[in-house]
């Protein structure tokens, strides 16, 4: 089973000073940060998805990439940009949810098979434009005529992506992107995928499907499903099923979730083998919008909020240092929260002192904990939570690692 | 320690008109025991008060970072607005010669219990240095500071105002300065340093095919927007081929040899487009800041990994004369791959326009 990190420029910057909270002035965004497989061994995942629509930009705008970055991404082709090693693998797709409320793709087939070739990726997924809806199995429940013609132009675009990468002897191995609304509609479109001549399919569309409806639709593949066919899961990471998934052809997949937790998820942001817990907010006076209102509207003193997010810092500093006790933590955090969260907001307190007082990063071996301490468990500006994030994915690939396959 | 005491600064008072301001020394540090920042909010009745916007914590970290390196300098003085409690005392009677001045002691009472609000002082202009200095590991850092006594609060915010209107210094001199500039710098300013520096080696190589073609403060008669030649510059010091002689620890670099490396290349683009090298981007999209930023990611495309003394090569030549049938510098069309045709001079400097042109000529020379 392969798993695959999406990238969407998630770097960190190994020069950045926690305590005064500083980039080197002199820092270059990218070249000088570091990936998570960089950052942590053994690395985390077994190869990066990249989108056109992350690099290009489609129909909302840029994308992620400057156009100096994306100039050096195409000189330097995908491996050598993300300064992968031998073992990882890459794959591009469309980054199908950036057009999502578009009638149709914005790409043609000519110039994503361009993008493909020209990064130098080891496969190429088909352009696919994903259904939103499910319809499962029993249910008498008519698909609506926009998904029958979204699957229709997916199937389409996968029939002329096939023809002009063998047209163009393109290096990649190009994969067919299946989108359905139920188990019949995905092996429909594994099926007419087939005889196209894929041996490779992604899944697309499944993110919001339940554990449940996914296996659904696997077994409802199986029934068509060529022996040497792949499957692969787009967006979706689900641990607890992956063995399952396997036993249904599934080969690969890739999702950002453990990662975004670490700063989107309102409490597991920080994941340990078998639990999660919550990190700890401490928002920086001069970075955090909502405060910073607070301050210009002058219903918060603003040198009183910089003197209740030191003292946060200093003591959960010291408190890892076992130089302060965890009830005066505690009570550094509530005076900061209580200026921070408005009266109707619910307290993180409680959260808070489960956290601090399993301390799971003194545990945890990866190279981030190690180095940072209690930093990694902070939830403040984009290094320590991107941090977080990467020690997520080395949670993710030691319980992957456990699992048993075939 | 006393939280209530005299604090006797010795001080000069000038007369200006019908008013009279007083010049002195305080050590920054002390400052905040009774001078506050009136912050702008409106009351429980909407009235406005205060005046002051709130601190700008990346911009004290900065002036705070110039005070903690060496023989640092705050030469210019901070405002206060005193209240009737601060007095000046003097012995000394007016001479002849001088009626204006005269020296003597400023006697502020400190009451550190006090609330912000009721503070003797109210800091009008200084509120970022003076909190840099509150913050900095310094035991102590005097300050010169020029006070007055405020009718009411719009006299202080009317003060407010007038020190604080005037206009930043236009961007083109501030680069032109860069390069001559030593010591610490902001963050912001410390990496536009190397660029800036590069520039002004550009507009001033009497060898090289910029010399005195960029428009800056002290070269009028350039006509190539230095905007357009710092992008570049940056793009290739950071993506691109510039990157290999940049120190990232110091963001220091082998001008030299990166000087070298553009001459070599920009002498091919003016060779091989003589006409369009000579217009003006009036006149030629090629000394348009989308074709210089074009022709500099062509730079990178062509050169990166390159040694400077390389560059000068029959590949790289041969490379940029095969642009010749794509370019429509100052006449034509622009042939897009997707069938979109824009005039010549339907290019704007916008990033989709650079990137549509980059994209045009960087295929090119690889084909």
């Amino acid at each position: 089973m392969k798993f695959y990190f999406p990238d969407s420029q998630d770097l960190v910057s190994p020069t950045y000073d926690f305590v005064n909270d500083e980039y080197s002035p002199y820092r270059v965004r990218q070249r000088d940060d570091v990936y998570a497989h960089q950052a942590v061994t053994p690395i985390p995942y077994d190869g990066i998805l990249v989108s056109k629509a992350v690099v290009d930009g489609s129909m909302k705008g840029a994308g992620k990439y400057s156009t100096p970055q994306r100039e050096r991404l195409y000189r330097l082709g995908v491996r050598n940009f993300f300064r992968l090693p031998e073992t990882c693998s890459t794959i591009g797709d469309c980054g199908a949810f950036n057009y999502i409320d578009e009638e149709r793709p914005p790409y043609e087939v000519d110039e994503v098979i361009d993008f493909y070739g020209r990064c130098g990726f080891d496969a190429g997924i088909s352009i696919d434009h994903i259904i939103f809806g499910y319809i499962p199995q029993e249910s008498d429940t008519e698909p609506e005529p926009a998904w029958l013609e979204r699957q229709q132009i997916s199937l389409e675009l996968a029939e002329n992506f096939l023809a002009a990468a063998k047209k163009n002897g393109a290096c990649f191995e190009p994969v067919g992107a299946a989108q359905g609304w139920g188990p019949d509609s995905y092996a429909h479109s594994v099926a007419q995928l087939q005889k196209m001549g894929y041996r490779r399919i992604a899944l697309g569309g499944m993110v919001p499907l339940k554990s449940h409806e996914i296996l659904a639709c696997l077994r409802a593949i199986d029934e068509v499903r060529n022996h040497d066919a792949e499957l692969h899961l787009l967006g979706i990471n689900r641990v607890d099923s992956m063995e399952q998934f396997a036993r249904h052809g599934v080969t690969s997949f890739d999702s950002t979730s453990v990662f975004r937790q670490a700063f989107m998820d309102d409490r597991n942001n920080y994941h340990t083998a078998t639990d999660a817990y919550t990190a700890i907010r401490v928002p920086q006076v001069d970075g955090n919008p909502a405060l910073k209102r607070l301050i210009l509207s002058g219903s918060v003193s603003q040198a009183e909020a910089i003197t209740a997010e030191r003292a946060c810092l200093r003591a959960l500093r010291e408190f890892d240092g076992e130089e302060t006790s965890l009830e005066d933590v505690l009570t550094a955090l509530q005076a900061y929260e209580s200026l921070v969260l408005g009266p109707k907001k619910k307290s993180y307190l409680a959260l808070y002192e489960r956290t601090l007082s399993d301390a799971p990063w003194r545990a945890c071996p990866c190279a981030l904990c190690e180095k940072h301490g209690i930093e990694i468990a902070i939830f403040r500006g984009s290094e320590r939570n991107k941090r977080r994030g990467f020690h997520n994915l080395t949670v993710l690939e030691a319980k992957m690692r456990s699992l048993t396959f075939g | 320690m006393a939280d209530r005491y005299e604090l006797r600064l010795p001080a000069l008072e000038v007369r200006q008109g019908d008013r009279k301001i007083y010049c002195f020394a305080v050590d920054g540090k002390k400052l905040h025991s009774f001078a506050a920042v009136s912050r702008v909010r409106r009351d429980d009745d909407s009235n406005l008060q205060g005046y002051q916007r709130p601190e700008v914590l990346s911009h004290i970290r900065g002036i705070r970072r110039y005070l903690e390196s060496d023989n640092a300098m705050l030469p210019n003085a901070l405002v206060l607005a005193f209240d009737e409690n601060v007095r000046f005392e003097t012995g000394a009677r007016r001479k002849d010669g001088v009626d204006y001045s005269v020296p003597g002691e400023l006697v502020i009472p400190v009451d550190e219990s006090l609330p912000d609000e009721d503070k003797p002082a109210l800091i009008v202009d200084g509120q970022q240095r003076s909190a840099a200095i509150r913050d900095a590991d310094l035991v102590e850092f005097p300050v010169a500071a020029v006070g007055f006594i405020a009718d009411n609060h719009d006299d202080q915010r009317s003060q407010f105002i007038l020190v604080n209107s005037t206009k930043p210094l236009p961007k083109g001199l501030i680069h032109e300065l860069l390069p001559e500039t030593s010591g610490h710098l902001p963050p912001a300013y410390a990496r536009k340093r190397l660029p800036a520096q590069l520039m002004t080696r550009l507009n001033t190589d009497g060898q090289g095919p910029f010399y005195g073609r960029i428009a800056s403060p002290t070269s009028p008669d350039g006509n190539i927007k230095d905007t357009a030649i710092l992008r570049m510059l940056e793009h290739s010091l950071f993506e691109g081929a510039l990157y290999q002689y940049r120190n990232p620890e110091d963001g220091s670099g082998d001008v030299d040899r990166m000087v070298q490396h553009l001459r070599s290349f920009w002498i091919m683009v003016k060779d091989t487009f003589s006409d369009a090298w000579r217009l003006p981007p009036r006149q030629s999209r090629l000394t348009h800041g989308a074709g210089i930023q074009a022709m500099g990611f062509v730079m990178d495309s062509l050169t990166d990994g390159m040694q400077a003394e390389e560059v000068d090569c029959d590949a790289v030549r041969n490379a940029v004369l095969g642009l010749m049938p794509v370019t429509a510098w100052t006449s034509g069309m622009w042939r897009f791959p997707d069938g979109e045709q824009r005039r010549w001079n339907g290019l704007q400097n916008t990033p989709n326009d650079i990137r549509l042109l980059t994209d045009l000529l960087v295929r090119a020379v690889h084909n």
